[in-house]
């Protein structure tokens, strides 16, 4: 078993799926563990690619990606591809991918227990977890957008899982619509490259980029585009609003979204076609403003949010944003180590919210404080997520972190560096407040602590290991942790096989980051320890800036207005023309015309038969002189 | 021998005649002569014809049988509706039958 049959890792979730939507109820236990084991045999088949994969970079000479799948639609000059290509980056992501959905679904046996559409939720996850596998795995463009677009599908699907519930239904709404304005850019751009190149095969694409064979504008607007597409599914500005909504889903799903599928789906859209966004001049000064943009926004709501998910949520757009910041660098390194290790530290802090939520139905931090006498396992994983997400020596965010600083540092313009290195004491403050007004000092809200326990066991030994690969998972960045593994270097030289794109240790920045972090630590504790008056005294003192944050710099609200002001506006028109012009006078009108005709000449039948008999005579008379004058 | 005019004058004679019949009548049965009076004004034309162009066939000859043929198959049907048409209205007058209408 190879990279020949890498194919098989989507294919057996996909499989999965059909089955479990088609006879799923029939099954015992609604065929969760169908689901379960799929994925588990993903992570096996995963294993062996690896291996092949290594053993192929380690013999040496030109490396050319595993190929597998099969043609599609053949024609002359034109072809389809349902084919999977197999190299370190998307080993990377399968590896990320198949290992938190495996988590997740556990996870998930003891959260969802009791659902009323558990098998549904199941068959979903693994479309889901097919999906995204395909979409890392696709070697062409048009295979990667329509697996780009099940990605869409599926978290629709799942956000809205409980769509009894209102908010739930709109925020699955807003998530496809949200997402699907950047599809719209992914598919154009994939056509405006098949139009110049005339092929949709990735590695196709990039050799004929290199070769100079696309116009330099041209190529511009397509990496344009296809930036739309991941920004729209990274939830980058102006398309984050979202994500913090997805909070809706179901608290396993939330981790899977944000950790492993969808939202890195962009962030690896972008390091896949790095060469094009090379090629094309000033695109990767857009990935960064973009990703700093980002950044900024989200820390600072994070500040304010006293919703525990969408504290997380904002989290995740504020690292979202950093791998932004990191590709803009023009290295892809920085950003999938990044992935990587966010994977772990962020399916951990989801999973471990979702254990509190699930014991004390509350979402308010502010309900909460001293759970940590309560639940102490969960208290102690969550913590260790928070630092890692941090990024506090030596949890995996730290060091996942510090190489994007040290990209930032090297590619970047200085101002870039200075301003995430703000970021990272604003995230280090929002999580020491979650972790401090959720696990600290005393119940404010007796209800909710007593009803917080640890939970079942499903749910918990998965968070267990998710702490402990938080706690390791960072070091992947050194080579000799890396040949242990049997790779031949740490993860930079993994994933960047011939270019010796390494990790390095920038002792400035190194030592600025930790400084800062502790910083930021300290500054939380200065603001939300116990019962956090200093916190509310600054929410007094700058009124104006706290309600800007409260209510995410208006930026719903913005498209509130928009939608309200412009979209129905235009939605109203087109929807009258379609109605009074096309409809009523185009369609109905001839027809009522007919109608109305045929109402007028109906009195002209008399019923009487010397009526008829007396205009087909006279009618005879008229054709008979016609001929005889035509005639003549 | 007789000029082709002579039974052309006599066909459009007798083909008018039906023409006013059919209009002028109010009797279904008397219309229903007037059109076998149209008829036969087409079959007079069509032997007339075959005489005179062409005698060595029969086609003219033949037409006006067929002509004879679906003549009387009519006055079959025609007769029958008639015979209803008296049967339901007590009456064969076509001008009081209007409610074949709107």
């Amino acid at each position: 078993m190879g990279m020949e049959q890498a194919w098989l890792i989507p294919a057996l979730p996909a499989a999965t799926a059909a089955v479990l939507i088609l006879v799923g109820k029939y099954l015992p236990r609604k065929g969760d563990w169908l689901s379960v084991l799929a994925i588990l045999a993903s992570f096996a088949i995963f294993l062996f690619v690896l291996k092949d994969l290594t053993d192929a970079l380690a013999s040496g000479g030109e490396f050319a990606p595993g190929r597998s799948g099969t043609d599609w639609v053949a024609f002359e000059g034109f072809k389809l591809r349902i084919g999977f290509a197999v190299d370190q980056l998307a080993a990377v992501m399968v590896a990320v991918v198949s290992f938190i959905s495996l988590i997740v679904q556990v996870y998930s046996l003891g959260y969802m227990k009791g659902d009323s559409r558990y098998g549904w939720y199941f068959a979903v996850q693994s479309l889901f977890a097919a999906s995204m596998l395909t979409l890392v795995l696709a070697d062409n463009l048009l295979l990667l957008y329509f697996a780009w677009e099940g990605v869409g599908i599926c978290s629709y699907l799942l956000i809205g899982h409980y769509h009894e519930r209102r908010s739930a239904a709109e925020a699955a709404k807003k998530a496809f619509v949200t997402t699907r304005l950047g599809d719209v850019g992914l598919l154009i751009g994939a056509i405006l490259l098949w139009r110049s190149v005339g092929t949709f095969d990735l590695s196709d694409i990039f050799a004929a980029v290199r070769a100079g064979e696309v116009d330099q504008a041209y190529l511009t607007v397509c990496v344009i585009m296809i930036l739309l597409g991941a920004m729209g599914k990274s939830a980058q500005f102006p398309f984050h609003v979202w994500l913090p909504d997805a909070m809706e889903g179901p608290t396993p799903v939330s981790a899977l979204i944000h950790a492993a599928t969808m939202v890195v789906a962009g962030v690896y859209l972008v390091a896949r076609t790095m060469p094009l966004f090379e090629a094309a001049d000033g695109t990767l000064v857009i990935v960064t403003v973009v990703g700093l943009i980002t950044v900024f926004l989200s820390a600072t709501m994070g500040l304010v949010m006293t919703d525990m998910k969408r504290v997380i949520a904002y989290s995740t757009l504020n690292s979202l944003g950093l791998m932004f910041v990191a590709l803009g660098s023009g290295l892809v390194t920085a950003a999938m180590l990044y992935l990587f290790t966010h994977a772990f530290f962020k399916a951990l802090l989801f999973l471990s919210s979702g254990s509190v939520y699930h014991s004390t139905d509350e979402l308010d931090i502010e309900q909460m404080g001293g759970l940590a006498k309560r639940m102490p396992v969960t208290a102690a994983v969550f913590t260790v997520g928070a630092l890692a997400m941090a990024g506090l020596p030596p949890l995996a965010g730290f060091w996942a972190k510090d190489e994007v600083l040290a990209v930032t540092a090297d590619h970047q313009n200085p101002l870039v560096l200075v301003l995430v290195l703000i970021s990272v004491v604003i995230s280090a403050l929002y999580m020491t407040r979650l972790v401090l007004r959720m696990f600290s000092g005393e119940p404010r809200n007796v209800k909710v602590y007593e009803h917080a326990h640890e939970p079942v066991p499903a749910m918990k030994w998965p968070i267990v290991l998710l702490g402990v690969l938080t706690l390791v998972a960072g070091f992947v960045v050194f080579d000799q942790v890396g040949r242990l593994m049997g790779f031949p270097g740490g993860f930079g030289e993994f994933v960047f096989s011939g270019e010796g794109e390494v990790f390095k240790v920038n002792a400035l920045v190194m030592v600025s980051s930790i400084v800062l972090v502790l910083a930021g630590i300290a500054g939380g504790f200065y603001f939300w320890w116990g019962p956090a008056l200093p916190a509310q005294a600054a929410a007094r003192t700058l009124p104006r800036l706290y309600d800007l944050l409260r209510n995410k710099f208006y930026i719903d609200d913005l498209y509130q207005t928009a939608i309200n002001r412009v979209v129905l506006v235009v939605a109203g028109a087109v929807a009258w023309y379609d109605r009074v012009v096309v409809n009523d006078t185009g369609v109905n009108g001839p027809a009522d015309l007919t109608r109305y005709g045929g109402f007028l000449l109906k009195f002209h039948e008399t019923g009487r038969m010397p009526n008829y008999a007396l205009v087909m005579t006279l009618g005879i008379v008229v054709l008979a002189v016609v001929a005889f004058i035509v005639g003549t | 021998m007789i000029p082709l005019e002579h039974f052309l004058v006599v066909s459009a004679v007798l083909f008018s005649l039906g023409v006013y019949g059919v209009l002028a009548r109010r009797n279904a049965v008397l219309i229903l002569m007037s059109i076998e009076l149209m008829l036969n004004a087409a079959s007079i034309n069509m032997v007339a014809f075959a005489a005179y162009t062409s005698p060595e066939r029969f086609i003219g000859i033949i037409f006006a049988i067929f002509i004879i043929t679906v003549a009387a198959a009519e006055v079959g049907l025609a007769l029958a509706i008639i015979l209803r048409l008296f049967r339901n209205r007590r009456t064969a007058n076509v001008d009081e039958v209007d409610q074949l209408k709107w």
